[in-house]
């Protein structure tokens, strides 16, 4: 269930997170990104001028790819709950491409009341290309 | 450009403030596609342990000052913006960031590096940022790494 509420005890190492999918990606959604981002380098907007760097076209911001794994995880563990995203950039997401996000437990912790979750998350195209992967942790609440 | 400066690791650029609009928040979620009502529910957010909505997890990255953003970082290394990747992100969260909050931030230069890949050779520069509230607490840390394709 969407924002459905997780608790730490229900979670096991091993449990992967529901799939987002997101796009196929539009340039409009690109522009959008850049203007609530403040990014505005044009490779992301202009197919000439990506070509001229060498690019083979316009390409999405990597922090948008980003922010669909966030979406990914507060989807699943709550708005609020991320303590740590750390990603690289793995590939290039470019116009028409279909974003799935997906993460796996790796671990958990407790200490001093704060109980943790510590997940491998990555996002790949419909081509399976890994586009982003990292790691995520979560502070999740407890049923007790 | 065939030298990438590394004199510029440890520099720490002017530490700059900014004030979060409620709006930017929502524009932010919505440009992702993002509708969790915490973010964009003024309702759920008063109801909310946190007594406001707040913002997703990788907002911070619209923090920006001419003086300390990548513009800043470019002049500096004397490329330009058709030069560079976003090759890696991190945030550390302490607690969310929330509108009407001033955060101080300040940015530094951690470490730059050249590794030649696939397609030629790169530098590689890593920056932090630490961002604090107005007790002078540290709330969130970034950390950027620039690719620049040599």
């Amino acid at each position: 269930m969407k924002y459905g509420k997780v608790y730490f005890d229900d979670v096991k190492v091993g449990d992967e997170l529901p799939p987002l999918v997101k796009g196929p990606i539009q340039q409009i959604q690109l522009t959008r990104y850049a203007g609530a981002s403040g990014d505005f380098n044009p490779i992301h907007q202009d197919d000439e001028f990506a070509r001229a760097a060498g690019m083979s076209g316009v390409f999405a911001h990597g922090m948008l790819s980003m922010g669909f794994v966030a979406q990914a995880l507060t989807d699943w563990a709550g708005a609020g709950t991320v303590r740590k995203l750390a990603v690289r950039f793995a590939a290039l997401v470019r116009l028409k491409d279909v974003v799935t996000c997906r993460g796996r437990v790796l671990a958990k912790s407790s200490k001093d009341d704060v109980n943790l979750i510590e997940l491998e998350v990555w996002a790949e195209t419909q081509k399976a290309q890994k586009v982003v992967s990292g790691r995520a942790t979560v502070a999740l609440p407890t049923r007790a | 450009m065939a030298e990438i400066n590394t004199a510029l690791i440890g520099k720490e650029y002017p530490p700059y403030a900014v004030t979060v609009e409620r709006v930017k928040i929502k524009e932010f979620a919505r440009a992702i596609g993002d509708l969790n009502p915490l973010y964009l529910d003024d309702r759920v957010g008063a109801a909310s342990e946190w007594g406001d909505v707040i913002a997703p997890p990788t907002f911070a990255v619209t923090f920006r000052d001419e003086t300390a953003d990548t513009g800043a970082l470019l002049r500096d290394l004397g490329t330009d913006i058709s030069r560079i990747l976003h090759g890696e992100q991190e945030f550390e969260l302490f607690r969310p960031l929330q509108p009407g909050e001033t955060y101080l931030c300040r940015a530094r230069i951690v470490d730059i590096y050249q590794k030649t890949g696939r397609s030629g050779p790169m530098a590689f520069v890593i920056r932090e940022t630490a961002i604090a509230d107005r007790a002078n607490e540290i709330v969130a840390t970034m950390r950027h790494v620039t690719i620049i394709r040599l």
